[in-house]
């Protein structure tokens, strides 16, 4: 039943679009208006309802010869995995440790993961890129970057 | 002449020092970036949206205007130098780009790459300043039911006409519509899709999409491609072009432009499907059509001056009606947004310093890129060198500058790595993300004018039939939707008459 990458995504969209159209439904009605809020959102549940199946049963043309995409390796997903990881350490870190310090760990840490070796000239750029862009932005632009535990 | 007035205007915005100098920023971080393989357009004006707050709306967009041209100008290096085309407006670069490099000629290549986009660039510049604010002047007398069915028609377009599937497009659409649902509604004030979350009460910042869909899924497809060794490159060779060939190339510029442009103003068409119809017509009417492939000067030049043609066209709806056409635009769109400006037809005369400073900024930028990128060339190329880990770093850090410097709250940075991870899923399973981004933007639009206009008729849809605009649109946007349908019924011909 779930041959293709298409039909299974087919099938999961499908289950959001009921989804969807189920919290539509829970929508307060407002009496004034000729058209309320939940109008437009019904309409595109439905569309997708539609969209999902048609994914499943249309097989298109220029979609035959695509079928086959790229397999990732695993050893590279897992590289995804670690980039995805130290990126979400970078969100929680930002705040409390503030912009300059948090930025200079990721991107040291995030090039090394990656593989980059020269340690001095990763060293170099993360100490500098934070600095410049900090200032930059909170003297500059007047955008407050969070400032964190450094007194500046 | 209002045009010229309005141009000259133009001129003293962009001629400023800050102008100047802010272009100047634009078209080289745009060639930049262009030029690195998986990263386009979009992923540009995204990440230097943080760097415009807090300037003044016509300088910002100057600076996003040239980042966005350059980005069409780089992704010729790339496709010359190493067959690998930095985005997909220069596929139909790579045909004889890439084999004039080969034959050590890639200098000659490059110049003609990047004298074409300044003809391309620089004459539909010129029908821009005087179509827009004709087009402005025709749209002030729009209402609700017009727009409606005019957007319509874009998001068909975008949809129908983008390469790949038309349903997996017609979906990423919906979705990029739903998203934009999120947030309290505008007209009864009801909170939807927000799971009583106070984050989710304004909706989601369109910096969060644009950064998340599409700059940080694109470097995630950089991480699978990081140690891609940048192949030896041949010596570049004299840039020099000698007369019989610019002669043979003039009349290949004048036609491509203007194909361009026109393919441009399209909603849904743009710079890939310029490129690739002005390649094709131009090996069509070639004299010696062999050539083309193996290293054929025009072969560059039809491409390349389409698809600069396309991007200067593409800011016709832009400008004038405030209903981008593409992706690309639609970030430049929620870019203007971003600091308040609303674009459409009283642009014009609410801004008229933005608007022709952003048409002065063009002619401009297209010298300053050709004088850069001749000269520059060589050097230019040896950014393709730059080590991948340490720009992944670099742009990822920028989209969370990006997206905090808005929201302040880690919340949307948390959102804007799902969109992240979402992004990069949709392009391995070959959904476009253009679709998305467009329906995103324009979904409150849309939304918006269809309930006005149910508002004005009293509940009744006969407003979007029975007046003759809106109708047309309504007819061409179902024309459009159905011609995937008559191209593939013609291939099944073709096929049949093949086989027979």
């Amino acid at each position: 039943m779930l041959k293709t990458a298409n039909q299974k995504i087919a099938v999961f969209l499908f289950l959001f679009s009921i989804f969807y159209l189920i919290m539509t439904f829970n929508l307060p009605s407002y009496p004034y208006v000729p058209v309320d809020s939940d109008v437009i959102p019904m309409g595109l549940g439905i569309l997708l309802m539609i969209l999902s199946a048609a994914l499943y049963f249309v097989k298109e043309k220029s979609e035959a010869s695509k079928e086959e995409h790229e397999k990732i390796p695993g050893k590279e997903k897992l590289m995804l995995l670690g980039v995805l990881g130290i990126i979400l350490l970078y969100i929680f870190l930002l705040e409390p440790l503030g912009f300059i310090l948090s930025t200079l760990l990721f991107i040291f840490g995030c090039s090394r993961l990656l593989g980059y070796k020269n340690y001095i000239l990763n060293g170099v750029v993360s100490i500098i890129f934070p600095l410049v862009v900090y200032f930059a932005f909170t003297k500059g632009l007047q955008v407050a970057l969070p400032s964190g535990i450094l007194p500046f | 002449m209002d045009a010229i007035h309005g141009l000259m205007t133009g001129f003293q915005v962009a001629l400023s020092l800050q102008g100047i100098l802010f272009v100047l920023i634009g078209v080289m971080v745009g060639t930049i970036i262009g030029m690195i393989p998986g990263l386009g357009p979009i992923t540009a004006i995204a990440v230097m949206i943080p760097i415009t707050y807090g300037m003044s709306p016509s300088l910002a967009l100057l600076l996003m205007a040239g980042v966005y041209y350059g980005a069409a100008y780089g992704g010729a290096t790339s496709s010359i130098l190493l067959n690998a085309p930095g985005v997909s407006e220069a596929v139909a670069t790579t045909f004889d780009g890439y084999p004039l490099a080969q034959q050590g000629k890639a200098g000659k290549a490059l110049a003609v790459a990047a004298l074409s986009s300044f003809v391309g660039g620089t004459i539909s510049v010129i029908i821009l300043t005087f179509l827009a604010p004709t087009l402005a002047k025709v749209a002030v007398s729009f209402g609700p039911p017009e727009y409606f069915a005019l957007m319509l028609m874009g998001l068909m377009a975008v949809a129908s006409l983008g390469d790949g599937s038309t349903i997996k497009a017609l979906i990423t659409a919906t979705l990029g519509f739903m998203v934009a649902t999120i947030g309290i509604d505008g007209q009864t004030g009801t909170p939807r899709f927000t799971f009583g979350s106070v984050h989710l009460l304004e909706g989601i910042d369109f910096l969060v999409i644009a950064l998340g869909l599409f700059a940080l899924a694109e470097v995630s497809s950089l991480v699978l491609k990081r140690k891609e060794k940048v192949a030896n490159q041949n010596p570049i060779g004299s840039l020099k072009l000698s007369k019989k060939e610019v002669k043979q190339i003039t009349p290949t510029w004048a036609r491509n432009s203007i194909l361009g442009f026109l393919v441009g103003v399209l909603p849904g068409a743009g710079g890939t499907i310029a490129s690739f119809m002005a390649y094709l017509t131009e090996k069509r009417i070639a004299k010696n059509p062999e050539a083309f492939g193996k290293g054929e000067l025009r072969g560059v030049a039809a491409p390349e001056s389409a698809n600069n043609a396309a991007s200067t066209g593409a800011f016709v709806p832009l400008l004038s009606l405030g209903i981008p056409g593409s992706g690309s635009t639609a970030v430049m769109l929620g870019a203007l947004m971003v600091m308040g400006i609303q674009p459409g037809p009283l642009l014009i005369t609410d801004h008229p310093d933005v608007f022709w400073g952003v048409i002065a900024s063009m002619y401009i930028g297209n010298i300053l890129l050709l004088l850069l990128n001749l000269p520059l060339i060589p050097y230019i190329a040896k950014v393709l060198k730059i080590t991948r880990p340490l720009l992944i770093s670099l742009i990822i850090v920028f989209c969370m500058i990006g997206v905090y410097g808005v929201s302040f709250s880690t919340f949307d940075l948390i959102l804007l790595t799902v969109f992240g991870v979402l992004g990069f899923l949709m392009r391995l399973v070959n959904f476009p993300a253009a679709p998305f981004i467009l329906a995103f933007i324009l979904g409150d639009m849309i939304e918006q004018s269809f309930r006005q206009a149910m508002t004005i008729s009293n509940g009744s849809v006969d407003i979007f039939f029975t007046r003759p605009v809106s109708l047309t649109f309504l007819i061409l946007s179902l024309l459009v939707f159905l011609i995937p349908f008559f191209q593939m019924k013609r291939k099944q011909k073709k096929e049949k008459s093949m086989a027979a």
